[in-house]
């Protein structure tokens, strides 16, 4: 019987995906392999409901490099379903295994289903505009971004086998430096309140007003992608849309942005949007739960002035 | 069987770059026509997308693809960079648009097959596409489509050609054969180097893409295209079917509170809005 195969390079985000991918396997009546690299923690896998755990280990750090040994332990498990993280090194990987196994891959399904005995996936089209659901052809490659999932509950009662195997070596890409990302700011991924700018903002040294309101409230900062990328008000992680951030706060309060849909896609699983912007028009006050229509300049050191009492 | 490709994927691209092939370099940069979806409206009351309006334009990210490749030819003179794309009939008006962005030469895989391409139809066609071209160092890719946003044609291309991927890059230089780029991945970045030919995918932050001038929009229409239907590539005709089946494709719809002040005094406005967000507990 066919069966789900999970993989991050990433521990965490595996264990994420095994809860939908244990899930699944149950509705299908079928079991879940899980593959990690280099890790010890192979218990906590089957703990989370892998019946197998493949831990690949080598001695090249870049990960991507062991695609061509991810995709030959796919190819032998023969699986239904694979399942990968949506981190950018997952997507990688994901394409080049999909590609020498004419596979599908769908990249950032927002969810995974059993309908009628066929899997579906749902992701979005046209910047977020739109849902696409898709019947996922056999051996299907899913990707699933992080945090999607929470982590799958453990059952110290599980049992599974464990498979050590070695990964090939593939030096066709030398990797260098490998920098951290300096964060000036807290990450925004986990921000409770998170307010955003965009190009209401007449000046950058108007920012000063967006951080009092900050502080006030105990908002970390982000903004839209022309700010940080046309402007450079803020640093690129700081942007917030399809292809920056996406974020879930609690309060997501904007301040001079239209809301074009690539940008409120990267918004709208926040639990409250409020809107401030001085068109009446601007999509953003359809995305937001509350709004006030008026100049930014006005409002928001009112905003200020009446939080501080 | 499945895996026999891999048995040759970076065989054939290491220290072999041949002295002549290193005074000339041919840049391909990939793009995609795409529908506007600043056009695109949901019909009021159902969850269905009109796209009648919708004109059709360069997938944003591949504007940067053009560029950054065209940067490169603006370095460096040995650089020839030409634009390769997939698309329906409608996407001919493409052409001239990103050729007035400097390549010197259009492919143009001319299918109605490319409405119904998911990205497994899309890297066969451009695959078969870049074999038949013959002269590629390097294929440059943007991160995904405005679109359909798949982000998967650059890497699976590469695996097909059996050459490297380096995936997510913001900045590259070519040298010698050889290109060095920097990844940025999620919290850090990586500097990577690899023997060409490779293909590079690209983060949108590379660079900005210009705006072409009359003369530039003007001399596109006298720059070669050279047109393929699909059944010029020689594919497989399982190749050329997606593979999985779209059951529909519905408008997002967000449920929000959409209360939203209009009138009133600044004071009025702040004091109603400082009541609901105290209301639902976030202040």
């Amino acid at each position: 019987m066919k069966g789900i195969f999970v993989y991050s390079e990433d521990i965490v985000v595996t264990k994420q995906l095994l809860n939908i991918g244990r899930s699944l396997a149950d509705v299908l009546q079928v079991t879940v392999t899980a593959l990690a690299l280099n890790e010890t923690d192979t218990a906590g896998l089957i703990a989370r409901g892998a019946e197998k755990v493949i831990a690949l280990s080598g001695s090249n750090p870049w990960v991507e490099s062991y695609a061509e040994s991810i995709a030959e332990c796919i190819a032998k498990e023969n699986p239904l379903l694979v399942i990968v993280g949506g981190t950018m090194r997952g997507k990688d990987v994901a394409a080049r295994i999909a590609a020498w196994h004419s596979r599908g891959l769908v990249n950032s399904a927002m969810s995974i289903e059993v309908v009628a005995g066929e899997l579906e996936t749902k992701r979005m089209l046209y910047g977020g505009l739109a849902v696409c659901t898709e019947e996922l052809s056999e051996g299907c490659i899913v990707t699933i971004d992080p945090r999607t999932y929470e982590e799958a509950t453990t059952d110290s009662l599980r049992n599974g086998e464990v498979v050590s195997c070695t990964a090939k070596s593939n030096d066709a890409v030398l990797v260098g430096g490998v920098c951290p990302i300096v964060r000036e700011r807290a990450d925004l991924a986990n921000a409770e309140k998170i307010i955003c700018v965009g190009r209401g903002l007449s000046s950058q040294s108007d920012m000063k007003l967006v951080e009092d309101l900050a502080e006030k409230i105990g908002a970390e900062i982000g903004c839209s992608r022309s700010i940080a990328e046309d402007y450079h008000w803020l640093p690129t992680e700081s942007y917030i849309g399809l292809s920056g951030q996406k974020v879930k706060p609690q309060l997501y309060l904007s301040i001079g942005i239209s809301g074009q849909v690539q940008h409120i896609v990267g918004a709208r699983d926040a639990r409250v949007i409020v809107a401030i912007d001085k068109n009446e028009k601007a999509p953003i006050f359809s995305a937001a739960d509350y709004g006030i229509v008026g100049d930014l300049y006005e409002i928001v050191p009112k905003l200020i002035e009446k939080l501080g009492k | 069987m499945l895996l026999q490709p891999l048995k040759t994927v970076f065989s054939d691209n290491r220290g072999q770059a041949k002295p002549e092939e290193l005074n000339h370099m041919d840049i391909v940069a990939c793009y995609k026509w795409v529908l506007d979806e600043q056009d695109i409206k949901i019909v009021p009351g159902s969850l269905l997308l009109d796209t009648s309006r919708a004109k059709g334009k360069i997938s944003d990210y591949d504007k940067n693809v053009i560029e950054e490749a065209v940067l490169q030819a603006e370095k460096d003179d040995t650089v020839t960079v030409t634009a390769l794309t997939f698309g329906n009939a409608k996407a001919k008006q493409s052409l001239k648009d990103a050729l007035s962005r400097g390549p010197v030469k259009g492919y143009w895989v001319n299918d109605a097959a490319a409405d119904i391409a998911d990205g497994f139809v899309t890297a066969n066609v451009l695959t078969a596409a870049l074999r038949k071209i013959g002269t590629y160092d390097l294929i440059l890719f943007g991160e995904g489509s405005s679109d359909a946003y798949g982000q998967q044609v650059g890497p699976r291309v590469a695996a097909l050609l059996g050459i490297p991927a380096v995936t997510f890059v913001t900045k590259l230089e070519l040298s010698e054969g050889k290109v060095m780029a920097t990844r940025k991945i999620g919290d850090c970045t990586e500097d990577v180097t690899v023997n060409l030919p490779a293909v590079i995918t690209l983060l949108p932050e590379v660079c900005k893409p210009r705006i072409p001038g009359l003369k530039q929009v003007l001399g596109a229409s006298k720059k070669p295209v050279q047109e393929f239907k699909l059944a010029d590539l020689d594919l497989a005709a399982e190749n050329t079917l997606p593979k999985n089946k779209i059951k529909s494709i519905q408008g997002y719809v967000m449920d929000r509170k959409n209360e939203i002040y209009i009138d009133g005094t600044v004071d009025e406005k702040v004091n109603t809005l400082i009541a609901s967000l105290t209301k639902d507990g976030l202040l």
